[in-house]
């Protein structure tokens, strides 16, 4: 009786403890992005206050906040990022599937980690769009270049924190996993992926950072949809608003995909007292 | 090892070094210049294979032959020693900006708490917007083209290192600080005795990552407006339909790319002191 009051005592003291920390956390999240618009509209106040540059006032939050309503209303927002989210989807997964097995590669055959450096840290450095004229005349179709592109860019990281990871991972596992009898599918489903797999995440987040700086400069030529291809239709057609609008759900995205990938990387750690 | 060792050249300088390290570093040596002439054959190869194709026969000046063939004429017009000039002082400008801004703020980021829970979420807002989304914005708030680029290359790598930074402070001994006061440290001698010694293998990290990250910038933001630089020549082999010179200035990114690297990954080995980094 006693205990249980005490039980009830100590668990409520949890749960309004850690309601305590989220509230907290969420009061800092909204606090600092209110400080973000407050400077943000202050900033085009000034700058629009002289009459010269008057047209400056529609990149100001408010106009930029009522731009993706009307976007939403009309399609605009979900039609350019459902086709950049396909591109950007389609490149990563190509990406892990290739990236992943050469970072096996380069991790376990000392061989080919010494002769594959070189050239992979010569193609890893080349920038990607530089390879853009080369893909939009090998592939058929500019989706297929953008895709390219952002398979290009983000092979590496994965690779490279593949290898990384797989070289953490102690040998002794593999001896004590084949006198246990396991074969070589079992030692891949049961000890590497398992040991790699915070790793490959972390690879991934770099990947998807990268990929997001490549995807919208891709976008900016020759497709018609797309997110860097409505920032550039919002500028020439000088609807700030709308380039504002695009500017913002851009940060939003890459924001929700970047902790996405840091929960998982979280969830998938277990080497203690790293991240 | 032994055998390993025993395969290298015997030239009587090398005997006088470590024979481990010797061994080492030329089968590394070797196994790198064997790695890129792979490459180099594989390139070759398919430059062959396109050449072959009566379709895509016009398109053999991508191959590896016509692309070193144009180095010569390409130095000789001073058009690779332009580019690289006017690429490099716009990512000089841009990174040092970004040092400059990023290094204060992440030690901002590392020593106030409540500065790092508040300013988290807008600049992850910030961090995670394409830098070339803010190429318009840039174009119409900046008055020449070159200072956009700038501006983009710098608000792309402002942010590793500010999180570098701050990862770094936060792994530092708060004792030191409490040691450095007793012994009557001022905040300046905090600043350039501990902080500063303690966090330049993560300032170091994060240039790396913010060149790897200015150097994805620079290019695309080139390709518009300006009429220099190494993506300005990329564009405009491709419109002159000069693949020769296409491929070579695509090669001359990627050797200063790595070039470039390599000399960040010197600087963080330089400046480590914990062993595990």
């Amino acid at each position: 009786m006693n205990q249980s009051a005490v039980n009830v005592e100590v668990n409520n003291y949890r749960v309004s403890d850690s309601l305590k920390y989220f509230g907290k956390g969420a009061t800092n999240f909204v606090g600092g992005l209110a400080i973000l618009f407050a400077l943000w509209w202050i900033g085009i106040y000034f700058m629009s206050a002289d009459p010269a540059r008057q047209h400056f006032a529609d990149f100001g939050p408010i106009p930029a906040i009522k731009a993706i309503g009307y976007a939403w209303e009309d399609g605009l927002v979900q039609s350019a990022v459902m086709s950049s989210g396909a591109r950007l989807g389609l490149g990563l997964l190509l990406a892990i599937s290739i990236g992943v097995p050469l970072g096996i590669l380069m991790g376990s055959s000392k061989k080919f980690r010494e002769l594959s450096n070189a050239p992979f840290q010569l193609l890893r450095m080349i920038s990607p769009l530089s390879w853009e004229p080369i893909a939009v005349i090998v592939f058929v179709t500019w989706d297929q270049a953008i895709v390219f592109l952002l398979v290009i860019a983000s092979l590496w990281p994965i690779a490279f924190a593949t290898a990384a990871g797989l070289s953490k991972v102690d040998p002794a596992w593999f001896k004590v996993a084949r006198n246990l009898g396991a074969k070589p599918r079992h030692i891949l489903t049961q000890i590497i992926i398992p040991a790699i797999a915070f790793d490959v995440l972390t690879g991934i987040r770099l990947a998807l950072g990268v990929a997001w700086i490549v995807l919208v400069p891709a976008e900016f030529l020759g497709v018609d949809s797309g997110l860097g291809y409505t920032i550039q239709d919002a500028r020439e057609t000088l609807q700030y608003d709308y380039l504002m609008a695009m500017v913002l759900i851009i940060g939003a995205i890459g924001y929700l995909l970047d902790s996405t990938c840091v929960f998982l990387i979280k969830r998938y750690s277990w080497t203690r007292g790293e991240v | 090892m032994s055998d390993g060792s025993a395969q290298v050249p015997a030239a009587p300088i090398q005997r006088v070094a470590e024979p481990g390290l010797v061994g080492s570093t030329g089968r590394r040596l070797r196994n790198g210049v064997i790695g890129l002439g792979i490459l180099f054959a594989l390139w070759w190869l398919g430059g062959y294979l396109i050449y072959l194709n009566p379709k895509t026969t016009h398109f053999a000046s991508f191959g590896p032959v016509p692309t070193f063939k144009a180095f010569p004429e390409m130095l000789s017009d001073g058009l690779i020693q332009s580019a690289v000039l006017a690429s490099g002082y716009r990512l000089g400008v841009g990174l040092l900006i970004a040092v400059l801004i990023g290094v204060p703020l992440g030690i901002m980021m590392g020593r106030s708490k409540w500065f790092r829970e508040l300013s988290n979420s807008p600049f992850q807002v910030i961090r995670m917007v394409s830098p070339l989304s803010w190429m318009p914005l840039a174009v119409l708030v900046f008055y020449t083209w070159n200072q956009s680029i700038i501006f983009l290359i710098a608000i792309a790598s402002v942010w590793p290192v500010a999180y570098a930074t701050a990862a770094g402070l936060a792994k530092v001994d708060p004792a030191w600080f409490k040691v450095a006061r007793n012994l009557g440290a001022k905040p300046v001698q905090l600043l350039t005795r501990i902080i500063i010694p303690a966090i330049a293998f993560d300032i170091f990290t994060g240039i790396r990552l913010a060149l790897g990250i200015a150097w994805v910038v620079l290019v695309p933001a080139e390709f518009l407006g300006v009429t220099s630089g190494l993506g300005y020549a990329i564009e405009d082999a491709r419109e002159a339909l000069a693949y020769d010179h296409l491929t070579a200035i695509v090669l001359v990114i990627g050797i200063i790319g790595w070039s470039l690297d390599s000399i960040c990954v010197f600087f963080i080995k330089r400046f480590s002191w914990h062993h595990s980094g």
